[in-house]
């Protein structure tokens, strides 16, 4: 019998002292003085020890799936099948292919650095500790402002399904639907806001259930739609198919304004400290969500082509889906759309305002920002600065409706990103800093990672040239903040 | 020597009696400070700002349970899983029971329910350490049901107790475990109950020892199961 309460110091005090502890730190200050805030941590699977505290995993598999498809989903399925099939018919569908396999290319890589280094933060922490503190600047301020885009880009799809739902229940809204889409985007965006700073209730179980919800109710939706596209059933659907148009530059460029559809999986790194066991969790959710939404997506293109002509597509726009299921199944159709449309708009919208929490508390940990940026209130534990700093822009920019716009500019800022994460990994393989032990490796030494970062980086090109200006912007700003005010801090190969 | 968790939500200004420190006195203490966070803090952040404040409070604790005469140290957990927390902790620790806070003055009774699939043995052992040779006066409760007609485990543990100086009296009633143990608890200063089997009923209901101790006003001390990890362990040795 072992005896109980020898008085030992705790086991972590021990551990403390093996390999596992990190050897560089990251050193220097910013402009006011303060330094980043590194501890020698030990990870294991249920948590994060550091010298007088402890971090609980309390994230399993499933919330992080949930967190990874939740944040996909409303784009891929609710918004861009009008927009996408008006451009190029059921062509479409490869468009979501090739976003799919890009974005699989990258959460490749991006899994061997989570397992590596399961941080809050994600992509940033990745990137300036593989390629240093001007490319982790960029990506991690760009990380935030890519979420904001990518956030207001959730809330006007919203606010279109919204619009449509109030058409449904007999309330119509005069001459000018489009201020109405603003107003109940802008309201959403701050009811987001206000729910993230004051809400104490764990909503995670809530989005879980919003997610499972959401898959059952579009397997069914999909699988009556594939039966009636394929000739099986008959819905008494039009006859007239989406003109097809099978050329690779349209299909880019529709995969490049689609690519939104992806921005989640990596959203997935962003818990990376809160997942219980990471090293098998972390791919799994990462590329488990990426393979689930692209088969959703795929899948819906080909429905919502074949019911609809190119034409009807265009005039149906963002909310074309809600006119598939009418048309599928009749008025209920029409309203399961709705509230599924309603449901995954809200659930990515909040799953972004949460990563983008994470994203400035990874940047301000190590002093890019400054240390109130990350600040939370006792009264309900949550980051009001760094919520407040996502949930703010997000207003302004919700009002613009501008979908595309938002949609392409917040692809843009990820997909630089996404191309750096891959960049990193081979760079960090090659230094080889002695704490790198990933617990997942992707195979094929550095062909993954290289092809995906030409992927990403070439995605950009068949942008449109507007929204690949305001990213250079957004960019060129965010190294003006590094050399203006973290010139100092060396991050490169430190843990 | 048996050791006791004592989670304390610590930055919430949550202290322990002075009653309850008094009565581990006789036993080993983990003092878990832990802190709850909405799933949109990430835990590291809320490290950052409340550690030192944290760690300062946990050491005046542990120093007041080593005053009360047992050793003492401290743990500080940021968790989004209250119950998951506690759990890993005890595990960690091998903790052979759990103390819920609650308010108390000098502790001179204690009621201890045997109630329900615990295990009597490990009960008995921890109430017979924790007692000691203080005055403390045991009921030992017993709801009647299937369990009092199939073993004679509250003569069994009565006997066991009174062997080892303390002053027992035994009880039965009828109805359910949990309201027996309710309308017991105002005469006593302290509660013991064993952690149960998580079954069905726990599930629906929430578990029976938070539910003892969000209707009692004193504090609870809950028994744990017999650790299988540690068995194992115990018997490669």
């Amino acid at each position: 019998m072992k005896p109980f309460g020898v008085a030992t110091a705790p086991a972590y005090y021990l551990a403390g002292s093996e390999p596992l502890t990190m050897s560089s730190e990251p050193t220097g200050t910013n402009i006011e003085g303060e330094a980043p805030d590194a501890e020698p941590v030990v990870e294991t699977d249920e948590a994060t020890i550091t010298e007088d505290a402890e971090l609980e995993r309390t994230l399993g598999l499933s919330g992080g799936l949930a967190i990874g498809i939740g944040t996909m989903i409303g784009a891929g399925i609710f918004v861009f099948p009008g927009l996408a099939g008006a451009e190029v018919g059921t062509a479409a569908a490869a468009s979501f292919g090739v976003g799919g396999i890009i974005a699989l290319l990258v959460a490749l890589p991006t899994s061997e650095l989570a397992t590596a280094m399961p941080k809050s933060g994600g992509g940033y922490y990745f990137i300036s500790r593989g390629l240093g503190t001007l490319a982790g600047t960029i990506i991690g301020l760009s990380l935030w402002i890519g979420l904001v885009f990518a956030t207001a880009f959730y809330l006007v799809g919203l606010g279109f399904y919204a619009l449509d739902g109030l058409a449904l229940v007999g309330i119509t809204v005069g001459a000018s639907p489009g201020i109405i889409v603003s107003t109940i985007a802008v309201i959403a965006g701050i009811g987001f806001t206000v729910l993230n700073v004051t809400g104490t209730e764990n909503a995670a179980k809530l989005q879980n259930g919003i997610v499972a919800l959401l898959l059952s109710m579009l397997v069914a939706f999909l699988a009556f739609g594939m039966a009636d596209a394929l000739g099986l059933v008959d819905a008494g659907t039009p006859p007239g198919e989406a003109r097809n148009v099978w050329a690779v530059g349209p299909i880019m460029s529709v995969a490049a304004l689609v690519f939104t559809s992806y921005l989640g999986f990596a959203q997935v790194a962003t818990v990376a400290g809160e997942m219980k066991s990471p090293g098998r969790n972390l791919p799994l959710a990462m590329l488990g969500s990426v393979l689930i939404v692209t088969a959703m997506y795929v899948i819906t293109i080909f429905v919502a082509t074949s019911v609809f002509t190119q034409d009807a597509l265009a005039a149906a726009g963002e909310t074309a889906m809600v006119e598939i299921g009418r048309a599928l199944l009749g008025t209920p159709g029409a309203l399961v759309i709705i509230i599924g449309g309603l449901l995954a708009t809200m659930s990515s919208a909040n799953a972004s305002i949460l990563s983008t929490s994470r994203a400035i508390y990874g940047v301000s940990k190590d002093a890019l920002l400054p240390g109130w940026a990350s600040r939370i209130n006792l009264k309900y534990g949550t980051p009001h600065v760094a919520l407040g700093l996502a949930g703010g822009p997000v207003i302004v920019l919700a009002a613009t409706r501008q979908v595309q716009l938002l949609a392409e500019v917040a692809s843009f800022l990820h997909l630089i990103m996404y191309g750096l994460m891959c960049v990193a990994l081979i760079a960090i393989r090659r230094d080889r800093p002695e704490w790198y032990d990933p617990d997942f490796v992707v195979p094929g030494g550095p062909v993954i990672p290289a092809v995906g970062a030409v992927a990403s980086f070439g995605l950009i090109a068949f942008m449109d040239p507007l929204s690949i200006g305001v990213g250079l912007g957004v960019i060129a700003a965010t190294a003006g903040w590094y050399f203006y005010y973290a010139r100092d801090i060396r991050l490169k190969g430190a843990l | 020597m048996s050791r006791v968790l004592v989670p304390v939500e610590v930055l919430a200004g949550k202290t322990v009696a002075p009653g309850l420190m008094t009565l581990l006195g006789t036993v080993d203490v983990t003092v878990l400070g832990y802190h709850v966070l909405p799933e949109q803090t990430p835990p590291d952040q809320a490290r950052h700002q409340y550690e030192e404040r944290a760690t300062a409070a946990l050491e005046d604790l542990s120093e007041e349970f080593r005053a009360a005469g047992g050793a003492a140290d401290h743990r500080l957990v940021f968790t989004h899983d209250r119950e998951q927390t506690v759990t890993r902790i005890a595990d960690e620790i091998t903790a052979n029971a759990f103390a819920i806070s609650g308010m108390t003055g000098d502790v001179d009774t204690i009621l201890v329910s045997l109630s329900g699939d615990v295990a009597v043995d490990r009960i008995t052992a921890f109430v017979t350490e924790l007692i000691g040779d203080r005055e403390i006066a045991v009921t030992l409760l017993l709801a009647s049901g299937a369990e009092a007609a199939v073993d004679d485990r509250l003569e069994t543990a009565a006997t066991q107790l009174r062997e080892a100086g303390i002053d027992t009296n035994t009880s039965t009633a009828a109805g359910s475990p949990f309201d027996s143990l309710m309308d017991a608890a105002p005469t006593h200063d302290a509660i013991v109950i064993g952690e149960a089997a998580p079954s069905l009923r726990s599930l629906v209901f929430g578990d029976e020892a938070e539910r003892v101790a969000a209707s009692s006003v004193g504090p609870v001390l809950v028994v744990r199961r017999e650790e299988e990890k540690a068995e194992a362990t115990d018997s490669e040795q």
